[in-house]
């Protein structure tokens, strides 16, 4: 049953069908060829593109420990919910439905309200995608256990782990650490990573200034991950370097009892190493506590700090400019020396006022003190000594020792929103008032008035010098610094500013005025004093507001003990009866507490 | 009552050439699936390339049983088997098991079948068996409507089911099975330009999923994240694999998941060759498939009568319209129109009927007329 002759015909057509189908497979193959050879490369992109992420790594922030290695501020471990939206996304899927959903029954599995919006979401989509979204914060314990038997697992939701920062001691020196919030994201920094959290970011105090070595060193990393959002394989990036941990030069001995010292007023307190310029203690009253700003502070809360009239967030240590009043004699007093001019022995006459022309300028010591000399002077804080002091030394020799000592001009501590402070001479009043200097002004400026402002943190600086004999230290903070991995801590050096080549002559008469007013009977700053302790020191009170209004600062600066002294105080009382009265006990109080022989740590300094 | 000899000679008389390519595709199909399922070191997979592997053993008894029966034993079944395929497309209307809103699954005892596979090779045979009746007029516009008539009916019925992909394959099947068989080109001219005419009202008749993805094909970005997700992922696939590719299991469109899992190994499979072996190896793929083509086309010429000539073209033209559709679409020249890739992708019926109907092919070139 052949047939095959019938069908030869039909050999040709299969031939051109044949052929057709060759060149469409040849087409097919020119195709080929440039989307994997001659466009590959953009196909490659996309690919990366797609499925590499970056990651940036947070770094832990450093720790910060007070001279004895106490912790003032640590790390602590909180855990979030977070939802990585962008892995919800599916064909045919509406991201959005996709993320409240799940949001949804997690809140069911672990039993937390859902406080998040719709909104919340849809916002969070189209603003920052490849952020987790982080849904719920501070999980309790329980929380977590419920998360690892229900929930852990569960696509596009992951349990996001970050360091608190914790301030175990609350309000103790809440102004020196500061706090921290979230850094804001800078478009530069966030564009090229996938995930990335805001960090820590120091808003104030040490947290701020040294926010730079606090912080570290973000690291990030490139991961391939699968569709799912689920890592595949790691390819490298930089480790995050942890931040440095800090040790401060406070002594949390000390500054909680220059904290108890201002309890129950405003104002602040300096206690210094005169040795080196450490800072032991800097204490500002009212005070604030740093975890509330952990993780973020609520509103209502900031709203009461930021209008509270008290201004507990101002640092008044170093961001409080004060008149001096008298505790500035002992500056006029060692310029007028060592300008020459003046020899310890001037005696002056007090009756009680002196007449510069027609003004009356008068003594707080309505009586006077008669003729007395210089170191009598600073006991009983003599205005009119004081004001022919300063008349027949001049302004200048004032205001250049006044500099010298660092007044009128930052300190450079480690801390943000330090004020300056103002000493006037000539050619600021020229400049501020279209007038000369005059008599009056110095006369003011001898007994600390006047235009004169200086912060707390200067007048221990100054207190410093007067102990040291001459030497103006830089106040600092940070004692040491430790790199991460390193185990001890790299001392920060003491900067001496300037010494002054004070004669000793003029050191004894001024020294020994300030020891009197402590240590005499009749000094005006007995109520400083400490059983058995030698301390020295100067009174002050300035009056400030309207005239008439009675509002006055208590100042006192101090040292101790009188030979070789370890401490030098300045603190300074808001709305004070005077610098005697209501200041030099809280002195009293500190160094107490500092030399109290069962004092533990801060006993022996 | 089996005679040795006899299939000792069959044997010696096979195209063991394109037995091979056969075979090697079939190799390639595993080890693919393989790789479209692996995951990486320690991760469970899918056992899908050992099913596959059972697939393959039984498409090869399967060539092995049709290339030694006499091919004109279907012809005089022809319409027995043209009908049963018809009753169980009517059957997977009512009883299919629903899979992404389409019935195209029959179940037999847990065996998963579908019964358009069927009905593609009962179409091949019953028009071959139409067509080579002797004395038939193919200058007839009635025999022509007839073979459209016989391809019509499990067209529409696998339309319905809906699978657009599988019904268009019986087009150009039946259109150049005619053209082989000597019907006049300006019949087929006239059916070219009717076909276009109802083109739109033919659009209206989609389902909504058909007709989104035709329009995704041609605006990818207008869904990319919905349907136009498969074909960007596809191309990128294809594309990353360069001239080299990035070697065996080196893939990541499919071992990321970028490609989506439930259809890298089967729809997707040349995706996962081309990533993985670049521009060489699809292209030696390709190759692999012309020679499958060619081995058909081989076939037809050489077969003794026109009942075999017209079985090997329309099984050439069915292989060949997958292929070229599967990849066309691969590389997002063509909508993802769910066409697997013949001898690769992953999938029983598609394997068991590909590879009868090339034993179909063999039973041909065995019976040939001399050589």
């Amino acid at each position: 049953m052949t047939v095959r002759p019938a069908i030869e015909s039909g050999a040709f057509r299969i031939r051109i069908l044949l052929v057709l189908m060759l060149v469409l497979c040849a087409l097919l193959g020119v195709m080929l060829w440039k989307i994997q050879v001659a466009h590959g490369h953009d196909y490659v992109q996309d690919l990366d593109r797609q499925s590499v992420r970056r990651i940036r790594l947070p770094a832990m922030r450093g720790t910060i420990v007070d001279r004895s290695g106490a912790a003032l501020v640590e790390n602590e471990p909180s855990y979030a919910v977070a939802v990585y939206i962008e892995e919800l996304r599916q064909p045919g899927v509406n991201v959005v439905d996709a993320a409240e959903a799940l949001i949804r029954r997690l809140g069911e599995l672990l039993q937390l309200p859902v406080d998040v919006t719709r909104d919340d979401i849809a916002n969070h989509y189209r603003k920052r995608l490849p952020l987790p979204f982080i849904v719920w914060k501070n999980l309790s314990e329980e929380t977590l256990a419920r998360w690892a038997e229900l929930a852990a697992g569960i696509p596009g939701a992951d349990i996001y782990w970050e360091g608190l920062r914790h301030y175990p001691h609350g309000q103790t020196a809440s102004h020196v650490l500061g706090y921290v919030g979230r850094a804001s994201l800078t478009g530069r920094e966030e564009e090229p990573y996938h995930y990335y959290l805001p960090e820590w970011e120091g808003k104030s105090g040490i947290e701020q200034s040294m926010d730079d070595v606090l912080r570290g060193r973000a690291g990030g990393k490139l991961i391939r991950v699968d569709v799912a959002g689920y890592k595949h394989a790691d390819l490298g990036g930089l480790d995050p370097e942890a931040g440095s941990d800090l040790m401060l030069t406070l002594d949390l001995h000390i500054q909680k009892l220059a904290e108890e010292a201002l309890e129950g007023h405003n104002g602040a307190m300096v206690v210094m190493d005169p040795r080196n310029g450490e800072i032991l203690a800097m204490a500002s009253a009212p005070a604030f506590d740093p975890n509330d700003f952990v993780p973020a502070i609520s509103h209502e809360l900031w709203a009461g700090l930021r209008e509270n009239p008290a201004k507990p967030m101002v640092n008044r240590a170093v961001a409080g400019n004060y008149p001096p009043g008298s505790i500035f004699k002992p500056v006029v007093a060692m310029a007028a020396l060592e300008s020459g001019k003046i020899r310890p022995g001037q005696r002056f006459n007090c009756p009680g006022y002196m007449m510069l022309g027609k003004a009356r300028f008068n003594c707080w010591h309505k009586p006077g003190h008669g003729e007395i000399e210089l170191r009598k002077a600073i006991e009983q804080s003599c205005n009119v000594y004081f004001y022919d002091l300063g008349l027949m030394c001049g302004h200048e020799p004032i205001v250049h020792m006044a500099y010298a000592l660092g007044l009128g001009r930052k300190t450079g501590v480690e801390m943000s929103y330090e004020r300056a402070g103002l000493v006037p001479d000539d050619s600021w009043k020229r400049r501020t008032f279209s007038d000369g200097w005059r008599d009056g002004d110095t006369c003011n400026m001898s007994i600390g008035q006047g235009a004169l402002l200086v912060s707390p943190l200067q007048m221990a600086v100054v207190a410093s010098a007067l102990a040291n004999g001459g030497f103006v230290y830089a106040p600092h903070l940070v004692r040491g610094v430790r790199r991460n991995g390193d185990e001890k801590y790299r001392p920060v050096q003491p900067r001496l500013v300037n010494d002054l080549h004070w004669s000793s002559d003029a050191l004894r008469t001024v020294r020994g005025g300030m020891f009197d007013v402590v240590m005499a009977p009749t000094g005006t700053g007995r109520k400083a004093g400490v059983p058995g302790i030698e301390v020295a020191g100067k009174t002050g009170t300035a009056e400030y507001g309207p005239k008439g209004s009675g509002l006055k600062y208590g100042w006192m600066i101090a040292f101790a003990p009188y030979e070789n002294p370890r401490y030098a105080v300045a603190v300074v009382v808001e709305e004070a009866y005077s610098g005697g009265v209501t200041a030099a006990p809280l002195v009293s109080r500190l160094l107490g507490g500092i030399f109290r022989p069962a004092a533990g740590e801060g006993g022996a300094g | 009552m089996i005679d040795l000899t006899r299939i000792r000679h069959m044997l010696r008389r096979m195209d063991w050439a394109l037995f091979c390519t056969v075979g090697a595709l079939m190799v390639l199909g595993v080890l693919f699936i393989y790789s479209a399922t692996w995951r990486g070191d320690g991760i469970p997979m899918s056992p899908f390339y050992k099913k596959q592997i059972v697939w393959a053993l039984i498409g090869m008894a399967l060539f092995f049983l049709m290339a030694l029966t006499d091919y004109h034993l279907l012809g005089e079944n022809a319409w027995w088997l043209y009908a049963t395929a018809m009753v169980l497309l009517v059957l997977v209307l009512f009883l299919g098991k629903e899979v992404y809103g389409a019935h195209r699954w029959l179940s037999f005892f847990g065996v998963q079948v579908q019964p358009s596979e069927l009905a593609k090779l009962a179409v091949i045979v019953a028009l071959a068996k139409y067509l080579s009746r002797p004395g038939r007029d193919m200058e007839s516009p009635q025999t022509t409507a007839a073979a459209l008539l016989i391809m019509g009916l499990p067209f529409i019925l696998i339309l319905r089911e809906p699978d657009l992909g599988t019904a268009a394959v019986l087009l150009p099947v039946v259109i150049l099975m005619l053209y082989a068989v000597g019907v006049p080109l300006k019949t087929l001219i006239f059916l070219g330009v009717l076909g276009l005419l109802f083109l739109p009202v033919g659009w209206f008749g989609l389902d909504q999923y058909q007709k989104k993805r035709i329009l995704v094909f041609l605006d990818p970005t207008t869904d990319p994240l919905g349907a136009g997700w498969n074909k960007m992922q596809s191309e990128i696939a294809v594309g990353s694999g360069g001239l080299l590719g990035k070697g065996w299991l080196k893939g990541t469109q499919n071992v990321l998941g970028f490609l989506p899992r439930t259809v890298a190994p089967n729809d997707f499979i040349y995706s996962v060759v081309a990533e993985e072996t670049g521009f060489v190896g699809s292209m030696a793929v390709l190759f692999l498939y012309v020679f499958v083509f060619a081995g058909c086309f081989r076939a037809a010429l050489a077969a003794r009568d026109a009942f075999g000539r017209l079985l090997c073209i329309g099984v050439g033209v069915m292989l060949y319209v997958h292929v070229m559709v599967n990849i066309a679409m691969t590389v997002g020249l063509m909508p993802i129109t769910g066409l697997p890739l013949p001898l690769m992708s992953y999938g029983g019926s598609f394997m068991i009927s590909i590879m009868a109907a090339m034993g179909i092919v063999q039973s041909v070139y065995v019976r040939r007329y001399r050589g």
